[in-house]
C-alpha cells in the first residue's frame, strides 16, 4: 500500500516535471499565444461588458460609470426596435444584401482561382492576379467616388457611353434608384475583394500533389474532369473553412464584408428603402442621437443571429463534409 | 548556437511587443493625468492673471475649443480678428472642428471634453452641472459686471434654474423693430437665376410660382442640356414652403389659434408636396439632387454653367457671381424675388442658434467667462462680426458699418476670421453686417423681412435629450427624410398623394399626436417667459 502511493507520487512528480520541461521547450510559442490572448482579452472581451447597456436606461451624460449605475429596463429597447415601423424593411435589406453577397461573392474567387491555375503563361497569370487584387487596397470612400464618376446619371462615363452607342435612350439612375442598390453593392464588392480572396484558394491549389494530376491525365481525364476530380476535392477543406467564416460574418457582408460602408456611402435618401440596413440604422438613430442603449440593443440582436448562423453552418459542414472549424 | 541566438531575439522581441501593448493601454490614463496637471498649472496662471489688472498679453492662456459644426469654414485661430481677441483677452483658442455629428455624444459619454464647446445641438445634454459650469455661477464669481438682458437669460435658463450658455443669432422683437438696418442673416432661402438666359427669354415676368414654373419650362425647351433648377441639399424645401404660406420649416411647429401643431399637419403641406413632385415629373429637377453627398455639388452645377436656377440662401446670387468670376465664366446670376405669392410668409421662431459651453474640464473658467464677456460687449461683437475697426470697416452716419470688403467674398472673410468667432453674439450685429445697400443680398433680405413675423416662443418648444418626445421626434424626422423623397420622385400625382398618405400614417404610428400634446403643454408654459 505504502509502496503503491509512493510510486504514484513519484509518477506524478515525474509527469509534472515532464510537463514543465515540455513547457520550457515551447516558451517562445507560448509567449506568442499569450500575446494573442492578451490582445483578445483587452480589445475583444473587455469591451463586451458594454453590452449591459442594451438592458439599461443609460444616458451619455452619466459618463462611463453610468453604464453600471443606470437602471435596468429589461428588453425595452429590443421591443422598441421590433415595433419600429421600418423593422421589417431594415431586416429584409440586411438579409437580402448579405445572402446575395454569399451567393455571388463566395464562389467568385474559387472560380477565378481555378481559372488562373489553368493559365499556362506565367507572366500573364501574375499580371492578372496583381491587377485583380489591387482594388482590395482602395478604401470604400474612394471606390464610391469612382463609382460616382462612372455610374452617375448626369456625369457618369458609363451612362454617357451607353447612350452614345444607342444601348439605352435615357441614362440609368444606378446611384439614385432603390432598384439598383443591391446589384450595385454586390457588384462593387465582388470587384473589390474577389482578387484578394483568390490568393487563399490559389495557395490551396498549389498544395495539391502534382502526381495526382499526372495520374488523372494517364487515366484519360480531360481538363474539366481534372478540375472536377482533383482540384476541387483538393481544396475542399479550404472552401469549407472559408464558407464557415463567411457565414459567421454574413450579416456584415460575408467574406467581402463592407455591408456598413456600402450602405452608408452608397445609400442616400432616394435609395433608402433598399439601402438602410440594421447597422446604418443603429448608427443613425442610436449613435447620432446619443442613444447608446438603443444602438447596443439593435446590434446585439444582429450579433445573436450571427452566432446562431456560425454554429449551425459549422454543424452542417461537419455533417456534410466531415471538415469543420471546431 | 544560432538557434539559441534567434530564440533570444524572439524572446526580446515579444517582450518589447508586450510592453508596447501594455503602455498603449495605459496611454489613456496618462493623458488623463496630464490634463489634470494642466488644470493645476491653469489654476496658477489664473492666479497670476488676477494679480495683474489688465489682461497681460505676456501670459496668453491657450484653451481648447470644440466646434460642433462639421462644415465650419474656419478651423484655426488665426487672422486679424483672432489676434485682436487674444490681445484684448489674453486667450488663444486651439480649435477642433467636428468630423460628424456623432463625435460630440461620444465625447460626452467618455468624459473627454475640451475647455470650451461651441454647439447648436446637444444643448440640453451639456446644460448639466456635472458637465459644464453654469454661466450665472461664473459671472457671480469672476465677472459681476457681465450683464445679459433678461429675455436672453430667460430663454436659455434650464429647469434647474441655471443657464449654461447664451445662444447667438438671436434678437428680441423689440430689437428687430428698433434696428431698421438689421435685416436678418443668411439663414433665409433664396433662388438665383442666370441673367443671360433670362435676357435671352425676354425677362419674363416673375410674380407667381406659376410664372416660375413656366420659366423653368421655357429653359428646358430652349436649353435641354441645362438642369432647370439645382438645389442645395439643405435648402430644398424652404423657399417653396415659404411661398405656400407654411409657417414652419421641417422639424418645427406652427401656431394656429393659440395651439401649436407639428409642421406635417399643416393643411398646405400636401399642395407643397404636389408642387415639388410636379417639378420632378416635368424634368425641372434631377432625382440625383436628392442624393448629393455634400453641399458643394449644387454650387458646381450653378457655377459650372450646367444649371439655370440655383436654390440656396439669400446670398446665393452674389456667392455664385464671385465664384463664376474666379473661374472666368461669362455669365452672372440674379436673385429671384423672395416672395412670389400673396400667401408667402416666414415665421422666425429662432431662440438663437449656437452657444458656447464652459466644461468642467476647463483649465481656466475665469478667463473663459471673461472671454465671453468681451465678445458680448459692443466692442467685442463688432470686432468679431465686422472685423477690425478702421482697417475693415468704419461707422456710417446712418448707423450701419461701411465695410471695406465684400461679405460674400468668403475667402477674405474666412482668412481674416471675420464673423466665425461669434461664440457670443446677437442677430442685430449679424444683421448690420449683412446690410450693404444696393446689393442683391440686402434686397432679398429686405423682401424677406417684409414677410417675416417673430415668434420665439415657438422656438422654445425643444425636446429634451433622452426623453420620450425626443425619441418620437427623431424617428419622425428620420421617417420624413426617407419618405418625402418618395413623394417628390413619384411617377404620377396619384402616386405622390398615396405616398403622402403613407407618410402621414407612419407619422401617426410613431406618435405624432403624443408629440403635439407635449408640444402644446410646453408652449403654454413657455409663453409666459415672453410676457
Amino acid at each position: 500500500m505504502n509502496l503503491n502511493t509512493e510510486a504514484s507520487l513519484q509518477l506524478k512528480a515525474n509527469r509534472q516535471h515532464q510537463l514543465w520541461k515540455r513547457f520550457k521547450k515551447q516558451t517562445v510559442l507560448h509567449l506568442f499565444v499569450g500575446l494573442g490572448m492578451l490582445f483578445l482579452l483587452i480589445f475583444a472581451y473587455t469591451p463586451m461588458f458594454g453590452i449591459v447597456m442594451a438592458f439599461k436606461d443609460y444616458t451619455i451624460v452619466t459618463g462611463i460609470k453610468g453604464i453600471f449605475t443606470s437602471d435596468w429596463v429589461g428588453l425595452q429597447y429590443f421591443n422598441e426596435f421590433v415595433d419600429d415601423y421600418r423593422f421589417g424593411e431594415i431586416v429584409r435589406n440586411t438579409l437580402v444584401l448579405s445572402f446575395l453577397k454569399v451567393i455571388f461573392a463566395f464562389p467568385a474567387p474559387i472560380l477565378f482561382a481555378i481559372l488562373l491555375n489553368e493559365v499556362r503563361h506565367l507572366a500573364f497569370k501574375r499580371f492578372v492576379q496583381t491587377v485583380s487584387y489591387l482594388p482590395h487596397f482602395i478604401s470604400w470612400v474612394v471606390v464610391v467616388g469612382i463609382a460616382f464618376s462612372f455610374l452617375s446619371a448626369d456625369i457618369g462615363i458609363l451612362n454617357k457611353l451607353m447612350v452614345k452607342i444607342g444601348l439605352i435612350d435615357k441614362p440609368l439612375d444606378f446611384l439614385t434608384s432603390a432598384n439598383y442598390f443591391w446589384g450595385l453593392a454586390v457588384g462593387s464588392a465582388v470587384w473589390k475583394e474577389m482578387g484578394w480572396w483568390t490568393i487563399i484558394f490559389l495557395a490551396a491549389i498549389a498544395g495539391i500533389n502534382p502526381a495526382l494530376y499526372e495520374a488523372a491525365q494517364i487515366d484519360g481525364a480531360g481538363r474539366l474532369s481534372r478540375i472536377w476530380h482533383v482540384t476541387l476535392p483538393g481544396i475542399k477543406g479550404t472552401i469549407v473553412v472559408v464558407l464557415i467564416l463567411t457565414i459567421g460574418s454574413i450579416l456584415g457582408g460575408g467574406l467581402v464584408g463592407s455591408n456598413f460602408e456600402q450602405a452608408y456611402l452608397l445609400g442616400n435618401d432616394v435609395n433608402n428603402s433598399t439601402s438602410e440596413i440594421v447597422q446604418t440604422y443603429a448608427f443613425k438613430v442610436g449613435l447620432a442621437d446619443g442613444r447608446f442603449s438603443y444602438a447596443a440593443a439593435i446590434d446585439l440582436i444582429q450579433s445573436v443571429i450571427s452566432v446562431l448562423l456560425i454554429f449551425s453552418s459549422n454543424y452542417i459542414a461537419k455533417r456534410a463534409s466531415g471538415s469543420s472549424l471546431f | 548556437m544560432r538557434s539559441q541566438l534567434s530564440k533570444m531575439l524572439m524572446l526580446s522581441l515579444s517582450f518589447v511587443m508586450i510592453i508596447a501593448v501594455l503602455t498603449a493601454c495605459s496611454g489613456g490614463n496618462s493623458s488623463g493625468d496630464s490634463s489634470a496637471d494642466g488644470a493645476d498649472t491653469g489654476g496658477s496662471t489664473s492666479a497670476n492673471a488676477s494679480d495683474e489688472p489688465a489682461a497681460g498679453s505676456q501670459d496668453v492662456e491657450e484653451l481648447t475649443l470644440f466646434i460642433n459644426h462639421s462644415w465650419y469654414p474656419v478651423k484655426e485661430w488665426k487672422g486679424a480678428v483672432a489676434d485682436k481677441i487674444t490681445e484684448k483677452t489674453g486667450v488663444k483658442l486651439k480649435v477642433t472642428v467636428a468630423t460628424d455629428d456623432k463625435q460630440l455624444p461620444l465625447m460626452i459619454a467618455s468624459g473627454d471634453l475640451p475647455d470650451l464647446i461651441f454647439t447648436a445641438s446637444d444643448i440640453d445634454r451639456l446644460s448639466n452641472s456635472n458637465i459644464s459650469y453654469s454661466w450665472n455661477e461664473l459671472i457671480e464669481k469672476y465677472a459681476p459686471d457681465f450683464k445679459i438682458d433678461p429675455t436672453r437669460t430667460a430663454i436659455n435658463t434650464m429647469d434647474d434654474g441655471n443657464f449654461y450658455t447664451i445662444r447667438n443669432a438671436f434678437a428680441t422683437q423689440q430689437e428687430w423693430e428698433t434696428n431698421q438696418y438689421a435685416l436678418g442673416n443668411d439663414g433665409n432661402p433664396g433662388i438665383a437665376l442666370r441673367e443671360d438666359i433670362m435676357k435671352e427669354l425676354g425677362n419674363p415676368e416673375l410674380k407667381t410660382l406659376d410664372d416660375f414654373v413656366k420659366l423653368l419650362g421655357m429653359v428646358k425647351e430652349k436649353h435641354p442640356d441645362l438642369v432647370p433648377l439645382v438645389m442645395d441639399k439643405n435648402w430644398i424645401e424652404s423657399y417653396f414652403m415659404t411661398q405656400y404660406g407654411i409657417e414652419a420649416g421641417f422639424g418645427s411647429w406652427y401656431e394656429k389659434d393659440g395651439k401649436v401643431e407639428y409642421y406635417l399637419k399643416h393643411p398646405k403641406m400636401l399642395d407643397f408636396f404636389k408642387f415639388m413632385n410636379g417639378l420632378y415629373r416635368n424634368g425641372y429637377i434631377l432625382a440625383e439632387n436628392f442624393a448629393h453627398a455634400n453641399d458643394q455639388i449644387d454650387d458646381e452645377y450653378a457655377v459650372g454653367g450646367k444649371a439655370f436656377a440655383h436654390s440656396h440662401t439669400v446670398s446665393v446670387a452674389e456667392r455664385d457671381n464671385i465664384s463664376a468670376k474666379q473661374t472666368g465664366a461669362a455669365y452672372t446670376f440674379k436673385m429671384m424675388p423672395s416672395a412670389l405669392s400673396e400667401e408667402a410668409v416666414r415665421v422666425s421662431t429662432g431662440v438663437g442658434w449656437s452657444g458656447t459651453f464652459i466644461t468642467k474640464n476647463n483649465k481656466n473658467p475665469e478667463k473663459s467667462i471673461k472671454l465671453l464677456q468681451f465678445l458680448a460687449s459692443e466692442e467685442g461683437k463688432q470686432l468679431t462680426m465686422f472685423g477690425v475697426e478702421g482697417e475693415h470697416w468704419t461707422w456710417n452716419e446712418e448707423g450701419y458699418p461701411n465695410l471695406k470688403y465684400n461679405t460674400a467674398d468668403s475667402d477674405f472673410v474666412n482668412s481674416n476670421g471675420i464673423k466665425w468667432w461669434f461664440l457670443y453674439s446677437d442677430a442685430i450685429v449679424e444683421g448690420l453686417w449683412g446690410y450693404v445697400p444696393g446689393t442683391q443680398t440686402t434686397q432679398a433680405l429686405l423682401e424677406t423681412k417684409a414677410i417675416t413675423t417673430y415668434k420665439p416662443e415657438i422656438g422654445m418648444i425643444q425636446v429634451k435629450a433622452d426623453s420620450a418626445e425626443k425619441t418620437i421626434k427623431t424617428k419622425l424626422d428620420e421617417m420624413v427624410t426617407n419618405e418625402k423623397v418618395k413623394i417628390y420622385l413619384a411617377k404620377s400625382e396619384e402616386e405622390a398623394v398615396q405616398n403622402y398618405e403613407t407618410m402621414m400614417k407612419n407619422a401617426e404610428k410613431i406618435g405624432l399626436e403624443k408629440l403635439d400634446e407635449w408640444a402644446n403643454k410646453t408652449y403654454q408654459e413657455k409663453q409666459a417667459l415672453f410676457k
